[in-house]
């Protein structure tokens, strides 16, 4: 193992996973759970919210504007 | 247990299974790479390098579009399922990119994740850099474009630098330090402090 420091705070995190990532990919395994769930959240959440279609559009267009994103 | 990549002929190869955000980006791709070049920048470029963290945008570089040419791929994202924020009227989104500001795509009913659709042209000298100088990477079957590996850690050192982007360059400098060469970040160094002081000096005189 090239890092021996116990890593404390999130950097020290980022450089422990991306060592050990680097040599081993069976980590990648946990990376695709974390995206996943994280993609699946944000599609649903506001397809729940915001209907389907024409209707989802409308919807969104009208958040998008409220926060000025449009 | 294999290692996290591996380069071959130049091509980034990641040793993982493809993603759901990997599908996402790839059926855009699909769709975009029969009527332009482009270049994939940023968070995803992090993430699909096996940062783990969320994003709600995926940034692709798109040069500057033809207006028929650009009807044509607007039309064939809609057909593939894919929404624009901007408008549905495709002469409305025309006008956003004739005057090269953003626009967003993302799958019918969802709002995120979204292709951020930036435009760029010779006038913006380091975007436009590292988009005629891509790096091939590839999971699996789905191969697309980034920056080289060192424009891309010194954009987000230099430029970004906020938290999320400082973790970002501190994984791909470790995740790819064995692929680094310290001559391009001297060269690619240069490009984008020479970027930073263009744009100082257009806002001064502005």
């Amino acid at each position: 193992m090239k890092s021996k420091k116990i890593p404390v705070s999130d950097m020290d995190y980022v450089e422990y996973y991306a060592l050990k990532l680097k040599e081993n990919n069976k980590l990648f395994s946990q990376h695709k759970k974390f995206i996943e769930s994280q993609y699946k959240g944000s599609s649903t959440l506001f397809r729940n919210s915001y209907g389907k279609g024409e209707e989802f559009k409308k919807n969104a267009r009208t958040y998008l504007k409220s926060m000025k994103l449009i | 247990m294999n290692k996290g990549y591996t380069l071959i002929d130049g091509t980034i190869i990641l040793n993982r299974e493809l993603n759901d955000l990997d599908l996402f980006v790839k059926d855009f791709l699909d769709v975009l790479k029969k009527y332009s070049s482009y270049l994939v920048v940023s968070g995803y470029v992090s993430i699909s390098s096996g940062r783990t963290r969320g994003t709600e945008d995926v940034d692709v570089l798109v040069e500057v579009f033809d207006k028929k040419l650009f009807e044509k791929l607007f039309y064939d994202l809609e057909k593939n399922n894919f929404w624009c924020y901007q408008s549905d009227d495709f002469e409305e989104v025309y006008d956003y990119v004739r005057e090269m500001k953003s626009i967003r795509f993302a799958r019918k009913n969802e709002m995120f994740p979204n292709i951020e659709f930036i435009l760029v042209d010779e006038s913006k000298k380091a975007k436009y850099f590292e988009f005629t100088h891509p790096q091939k990477i590839r999971v699996k079957d789905f191969e697309f474009l980034i920056p080289p590996i060192e424009f891309e850690i010194l954009y987000k050192e230099i430029v970004l630098g906020g938290d999320k982007d400082l973790a970002d360059a501190k994984h791909l400098r470790l995740f790819y330090s064995e692929i680094l060469e310290g001559n391009k970040f001297n060269e690619y160094k240069k490009i984008i402090i020479g970027e930073i002081k263009n744009e100082i000096e257009k806002n001064t005189r502005i």
